[in-house]
């Protein structure tokens, strides 16, 4: 599975768990549907990446731009893999 | 030892060459700790703090946090600890609510607290960061006498309520040394020990932990946020051996990817209190790091109350575990009056270092204060080994991580929302057992999640905004028009 596949994957496991998978595509602004908004839950959601990926991602990793849309997610881990 | 000035002082007699507290880089010891507070009660005074005056602390877990407190205390004023996440209006309720004179703080809040207290005479000195009005190289060291006595008031914390807004418990000094005592005293802590911080200090829990282990003559470590990594390599670096924590912050450290595994050998107690620890966290978290966290309870209005110190851990790791020394807890019946073993009933609590009641609200004092008990408005059972358990509670408010977040302070300021109609509050567990604050609304057409959310990011704490946000045309109502909340769950 790609990984633009899985980020989404975890997404909609943990921070959308009550939206259509449907209505996400790669680039929808994920702060439309509140990730981002809540720190608890951004950090549940890097964990949950963390786990997918198995890398360790600090917390300074955790910006509005990083966490904008699955894509923005992927091309960051991307990077870590 | 009967004020929270001779505790201080006894331990920078007796440790002076210890660490005391530990911040980044930073080290100070009992010593430089006990000049720090001696020049920054000058600079208290300097400031028209006087004995009985009310200081409010908007500071993180800091070195300025420990010596502000500190300070306060042996001039005989009251701390207001103010909790760094929240916003101007929130800010601004404890300053007015309190009467602080001051507002102690850090360069990056000097504008939100000037902001809170614009209304008011209430001044805002900058104690840390760069060009901080206060440092320990400037000020003078020159203190004044001030009698203090056991009863006088130490702090101010805020006990969260159903009513809309929290409830002032003022705590004597007498009240903070028999906490400290208590503690101590029951979980047999040294001053070898070395403690972290991650919980926030100005929350009764983490204050607890933190006078008690001055007390003892640990050393603290402390940190501002809560940084999985960060914790980690301090538990490891530092050879930390108490880790008082709450589930939310042991769950994702349960689940935080480690490259390379961690010493974490030197670790005695991991603490979690705040919220229920669940069966699975408990597990997880052996799993990750061979140590189980064990349960501690408390309450603003009494501090601890209890801790499981169990040999079977595995087998009782639900329970809060027993009273500590010198604090009673019984279970009662709708009619105060006790019940038998595991029979589930009201828990009751007598404590030293409980407060006499909250300020300026009789009624609701006479309700939970009554026979020298306080009645925490939690449900549990106590076994045959005096071990407690909790199962429910009566009072109704949400519990995120440990806050405790009142409904109707959250409806309130959906309700200021031009596009909301009506809004209902309530807690909802996921599947984690974790306790989430959902909304319910009625709303123009068109509304949307986010818009809400922003909003509510600008005025109320992060923790109270609602997880969960669902739209509905109508309400569920009994026949007499009361909101049925368990339908919206």
């Amino acid at each position: 599975m790609d990984i633009e596949k899985r980020v989404k994957k975890v997404l909609m496991k943990n921070a959308l768990k009550d939206i259509d998978p449907k209505e996400l595509n790669i680039d929808s602004p994920l702060i439309e549907y509140g990730v981002g908004l809540d720190s608890v839950a951004t950090l549940e959601l890097v964990v949950a990446l963390e786990e997918e990926f198995q890398i360790r991602i600090d917390e300074s990793e955790i910006t509005p731009e990083t966490f904008e849309s699955i894509k923005s997610i992927s091309s960051h881990i991307s990077q870590r893999i | 030892m009967s004020t929270v000035r001779e505790l201080f002082l006894s331990s920078v007699k007796n440790f002076s060459d210890k660490t005391a507290v530990v911040e980044d880089n930073k080290r100070v010891s009992y010593r430089e700790l006990g000049s720090m507070v001696g020049s920054f009660s000058s600079f208290l005074t300097a400031k028209g703090i006087n004995k009985g005056d009310t200081v409010a602390i908007l500071l993180p877990n800091s070195i300025e946090f420990v010596v502000a407190f500190f300070s306060i205390a042996s001039l005989g004023a009251i701390s207001v600890p103010i909790n760094t996440a929240f916003k101007k209006e929130e800010i601004a309720f404890y300053v007015n609510h309190s009467s602080a004179k001051l507002v102690l703080t850090e360069v990056k809040l000097k504008s939100l607290a000037e902001d809170a207290v614009s209304d008011t005479n209430t001044s805002v000195a900058v104690v840390k960061g760069e060009n901080a009005e206060w440092n320990i190289t400037k000020a003078d060291s020159n203190p004044p006498e001030v009698s203090i006595e056991p009863d006088d008031e130490a702090i101010y914390l805020y006990s969260t309520g159903s009513t809309g807004k929290p409830k002032r418990v003022s705590r004597t000094h007498l009240n903070l040394v028999a906490l400290a005592d208590n503690h101590t005293g029951t979980v047999g802590w040294t001053e070898n020990d070395k403690i972290l911080f991650a919980v926030p200090v100005s929350h009764t829990y983490g204050f607890g932990n933190f006078i008690s282990s001055i007390k003892i003559g640990a050393s603290i470590i402390v940190l501002g946020d809560f940084n999985r990594n960060r914790v980690l390599d301090l538990l490891e670096e530092e050879s930390i051996t108490v880790f008082p924590a709450v589930p939310v912050m042991l769950d994702m450290l349960a689940k935080t990817f480690l490259p390379e595994p961690k010493d974490l050998s030197s670790l005695k107690l991991v603490i979690s209190a705040g919220a229920p620890l669940s069966e699975r966290i408990f597990h997880s978290f052996y799993e990750k790091y061979g140590i189980y966290p064990r349960q501690l309870y408390g309450s603003s209005e009494t501090g601890v109350i209890s801790i499981n110190l169990s040999d079977d851990i595995e087998s009782t790791f639900n329970s809060v575990g027993r009273h500590v020394n010198n604090v009673e807890v019984r279970i009662v019946d709708e009619n105060g009056n006790k019940v038998g073993v595991d029979e589930v009933g009201e828990i009751a609590v007598k404590s030293p270092s409980m407060t006499r009641g909250y300020f300026g609200l009789p009624e609701e004092t006479k309700k939970v204060f009554r026979g020298g008990y306080y009645f925490t408005g939690d449900l549990g059972r106590i076994d045959r080994d005096g071990f407690i358990y909790i199962v429910g509670r009566k009072k109704f408010f949400i519990n995120i991580s440990g806050n405790k977040v009142d409904p109707s302070e959250v409806e309130n300021i959906l309700l200021k929302h031009p596009k909301v109609k009506e809004a209902v509050v309530l807690g909802v567990n996921d599947s984690d057992g974790i306790e989430r604050v959902k909304a319910v609304l009625i709303a123009d057409k068109g509304t949307g999640k986010k818009e809400i959310l922003e909003f509510c990011r600008d005025q109320i704490a992060e923790y109270k905004i609602p997880r969960i946000i669902e739209f509905r045309d109508k309400l569920p109502r009994s026949p007499t028009g009361k909101v049925l909340k368990e339908e919206l769950k």
